[in-house]
């Protein structure tokens, strides 16, 4: 009797437990939107690595930029080739000391809360972005920053403590200088604790959220420029990128965008189905080794030229991107502002690397396979991300490419956070660098040259032009006058060219493949910023 | 009973402590600092002033002994701190996630239940039959196939090939039906074995034979008496997996999108953020030492031989 009892309450139990269980499930049933795939035929679905955040405009992780640039607009916006256009500040007059810039808005823009942008919002988004100066030091224009005073209700000046002509290319950037509605502010108008509501400008507005599962966007019917042809854009959170292929397969997603979102095995072999289309992006920021001119053996030129043109960068490049990323002879791709055509690229002769060595001092012993000098062995340490395959493969090619001119690369793969560290505190050989991309550079990259904090002014402070080179940086950023800019921007990219203390390698790309029912895609210029209005769908 | 069930939680406060010694002792001896780890995540420069800011909030520029204390007491008032990437309450976002791990880790054991005790138990009686030799087959390729690789196979065949389950998400039962075979194989593996190995040798114990001599029906002694007592290894190790289930389905998670609380752990490791790795390690250890207390109550249900008072019964 007492075993049936038994056996009976251990049914009940397991029964509660099916129950509980699909009771969860259908708990989800019910919601009914949990699906996030759209029947709007003028709707498209993307997937994206990591949840889209709290939607703040003025943090930074864990929300993301593509989203938050769905929402929330810029004073200026950066067009191709680095032109500065108009978006929320119709026009703008620059004081002759290059200290005042004075914007006039442009009129009946609205959030989507209905209130209006005027020149007291503006001030209050600023405001809130200068009471936590220090999280946002790291753009120029806020380093920079004294004040915003109100004219009118249209008009605010920008006063700068300092000239800095960069400050519109840095207007333009997704965080934190974007916009966000009277409504959004929390009472003591501290938005870095967190925002009341996601109210922007922008052309879509935040329908349904769920967490690290979708996002679903609506088009902005109050919109005050053109509106995107699209209704609907779904982002799906899709943590693995060969989960993100296959669903495109299935036609789960209509699009897969951005940096690294695909394996480049995953991108060719899409590519080379037919059924769909791919494209590839203007190089985004360019891929580069930073060389230590401090470390004693790297403090020598005729090192530094041997190493560069000790590797074959094309091969190099072509067989670990898979031709998803250019060989790149400048740190600075043709497409950004000021640069510079005349740049001599170093090219792979091995023979003229082992004669820089050999001047050097750097003797090959008979039978030896390492240089040596004074009895020490030409030894270097290549540190790198551990978690980027990249990095970790190109590390391996050049310890290879490096030993047959004699050079022994010790590679070690570290944490981000490590290799960070370690670059600030100069304590490497060499390291993978990127510069910034769009709008950010080239202003963003020549600053680091310059400023100690970031381990790049520090790793080139051996140089025998460095404080000459520091000069030309600080003016050339404090200029407001384009042809004697044009002349700085050149002359201090041929040094760094010239002193190979960056070896550039490759231009990084955006990857885009979508469904042939796509008819439009353009890549943004700006390269935080989201490409959804530029879609259209085929009925 | 009620005795042997309080003595079985107070056991839990010291597991629980030493697991928060264990976390604080190893998430310091790494050389990253979650306030630079923070930064680099969020993509800011690290000044040292920022860096010195982050770790007077973060609490990080205190001494390493008043930090611990601080974190046993924190955890003992059940208050589990901000996260510091999100800056929300670490608990409430255990609470958005944790439904999800739920429902996948007991979808698994069901499904392992589901199909493990009839191949177990059919394989033990028909030992040596097709199968037998089907149910050794599938706990070969279940205890050898990796979880990710078999993941991307099902995917590929049975949401893109064959168009029957979607790809990745949740929200239907639907989405289910592959992340929780996928998790469940390596159960089964091992359950099936485990059941056949344990009815194999009750099939030699006395009372059988004695079941058989007194004219019981075959049917009677293999489910009433044979299977009840031989499911009993196989629950030890429900109770272990459950725990592990609920712990460790983060490769699942991260191939089916699947919206758990492994997926945000991982993050937070990479971040260095401490409040939620803290969270997590007190959450698991609670997790392992509750499901093995269940699983206990239900062997003592099944077979009341294993309890003092039972044995005075048989």
């Amino acid at each position: 009797m007492k075993i049936h009892n038994n056996k009976k309450n251990l049914f009940l139990a397991l029964a509660a437990c099916a129950a509980l269980t699909l009771s969860a499930c259908s708990d989800d049933n019910a919601s009914g939107s949990a699906d996030a795939e759209s029947d709007n035929p003028n709707a498209i679905t993307m997937s994206w690595p990591r949840d889209i955040g709290p939607m703040n405009p003025h943090v930074y992780n864990p929300s993301q930029l593509i989203t938050q640039s769905m929402i929330y607009e810029p004073l200026v916006s950066y067009e191709e080739g680095g032109e500065v256009k108009p978006h929320l500040a119709e026009s703008w007059t620059v004081s002759e000391d290059g200290r005042e810039y004075t914007f006039k808005l442009r009129e009946g823009v609205q959030f989507t809360d209905g209130s209006s942008l005027t020149s007291e919002v503006v001030k209050k988004n600023f405001d809130a972005v200068l009471a936590n100066k220090n999280s946002h030091s790291w753009l120029g224009v806020i380093n920079v920053l004294d004040k915003i005073e109100v004219v009118d209700e249209l008009t605010f000046k920008m006063v700068l403590t300092q000239a800095y002509y960069p400050a519109l290319q840095d207007l333009a950037v997704v965080r934190p200088v974007r916009m966000l509605g009277e409504a959004g502010f929390p009472e003591d108008g501290d938005t870095s604790k967190g925002i009341t509501e996601a109210v922007g400008t922008g052309p879509w507005v935040l329908d349904e959220y769920k967490t690290d599962e979708y996002a679903v966007f609506k088009r902005n019917p109050d919109y005050w420029g053109e509106s995107p042809e699209l209704e609907e854009v779904t982002i799906k959170i899709i943590p693995d990128a060969e989960t993100r292929v296959l669903a495109f397969e299935k036609g789960e997603l209509d699009l897969i965008y951005g940096e690294g979102v695909v394996s480049m095995d995953s991108f060719n072999y899409l590519k080379e189905t037919g059924e769909y289309t791919t494209d590839l992006s203007d190089p985004v920021a360019t891929r580069t080794m930073l060389v230590n001119s401090t470390s004693e053996k790297l403090s020598d030129l005729n090192v530094r030229l041997a190493l560069h043109h000790g590797f074959n960068k094309q091969a190099m490049v072509e067989g670990i991107t898979l031709g998803l990323e250019e060989k790149a002879d400048s740190i600075l791709s043709s497409n950004f502002p000021y640069a510079q055509e005349d740049i001599e690229a170093v090219e792979y002769d091995v023979e003229k690397a082992a004669s820089y060595l050999d001047e050097a001092g750097w003797k090959l012993e008979s039978g030896g396979a390492i240089r040596e000098k004074d009895g020490q062995p030409l030894e270097l340490e290549l540190i790198y991300d551990k978690t980027d395959p990249i990095q970790k493969a190109m590390a391996e090619t050049l310890q290879a490419e490096w030993l047959a001119i004699g050079v022994k690369l010790e590679i070690a793969g570290l944490e981000l956070t490590e290799q960070i560290e370690r670059r600030k505190a100069g304590n490497f050989d060499l390291d993978f660098w990127y510069n910034y991309g769009a709008p950010y550079d080239p202003h963003s990259m020549i600053n680091v040259v310059a400023e100690d904090g970031w381990g790049v002014a520090e790793a080139h402070s051996n140089l025998p032009m460095k404080s000459e080179l520091d000069e030309q940086v600080r003016e050339a950023l404090a200029s407001t006058d384009e042809t004697k800019r044009q002349e700085l921007y050149g002359s201090i990219l041929n040094t760094l060219q010239e002193q190979s203390v960056f070896i550039p390698i490759s231009y990084m790309k955006k990857t885009v493949a979508y469904q042939n029912d796509i008819e439009s895609f353009e890549f943004p210029a700006n390269r935080d910023e989201h490409p959804f209005n530029d879609i259209s769908v085929s009925e | 009973m009620v005795i042997y069930l309080i003595k079985r939680l107070f056991a839990v406060v010291p597991i629980i402590l030493f697991a928060i010694f264990l976390m604080f002792v190893l998430v310091r001896l790494s050389p990253v600092d979650p306030a630079q780890a923070y930064l680099a995540a969020s993509n800011i420069h690290p000044t040292e002033e920022l860096l010195a800011e982050k770790r007077q909030e973060f609490g990080l520029d205190r001494p390493l002994i008043v930090q611990y204390f601080q974190t046993v007491a924190d955890i003992v008032r059940f208050d589990f701190g901000n996260s510091y990437v999100t800056n929300t309450p670490v608990w409430q976002e255990i609470t958005t996630r944790l439904p999800a791990t739920l429902q996948l880790a007991l979808s698994s054991i069901l499904v392992a239940i589901i199909v493990s005790v009839p191949l177990g138990f059919l394989s033990a009686v028909y030992k040596n039959s097709w199968l037998d030799h089907f149910s050794r087959l599938l706990s070969y390729l279940g205890a050898s196939i990796p979880q990710f690789w078999l993941g991307y196979v099902l995917i590929f065949f049975f949401a893109v090939k064959l168009d029957l389950f979607p790809v990745e998400g949740r929200g239907t039962w639907q989405h289910f039906v592959l992340p929780s075979i996928t998790l469940s194989l390596a159960l089964i593996a091992i359950y099936t074995r485990l059941l056949r190995a344990s009815v194999l040798e009750e099939l030699e114990e006395a009372y059988v034979l004695y079941g058989r001599t007194r004219g019981l029906k075959e049917k009677g002694i293999m489910v009433k008496h044979v299977l009840r007592i031989s499911i009993s290894p196989m629950l030890t190790g429900l109770g272990m997996n459950l725990g592990k289930l609920l712990t460790g389905t983060i490769i699942v998670e991260q191939v089916f999108s699947w919206p758990g609380f492994g997926r945000f752990f991982i993050e937070a490791i990479f971040n260095r953020d401490i409040p939620v790795i803290q969270s997590y390690v007190v959450l698991a250890a609670c997790l392992f030492i509750v499901c093995n207390l269940i699983v206990d109550v239900i062997q003592l249900y099944l077979d009341p031989r294993i309890s003092r008072e039972g044995r005075a019964q048989f």
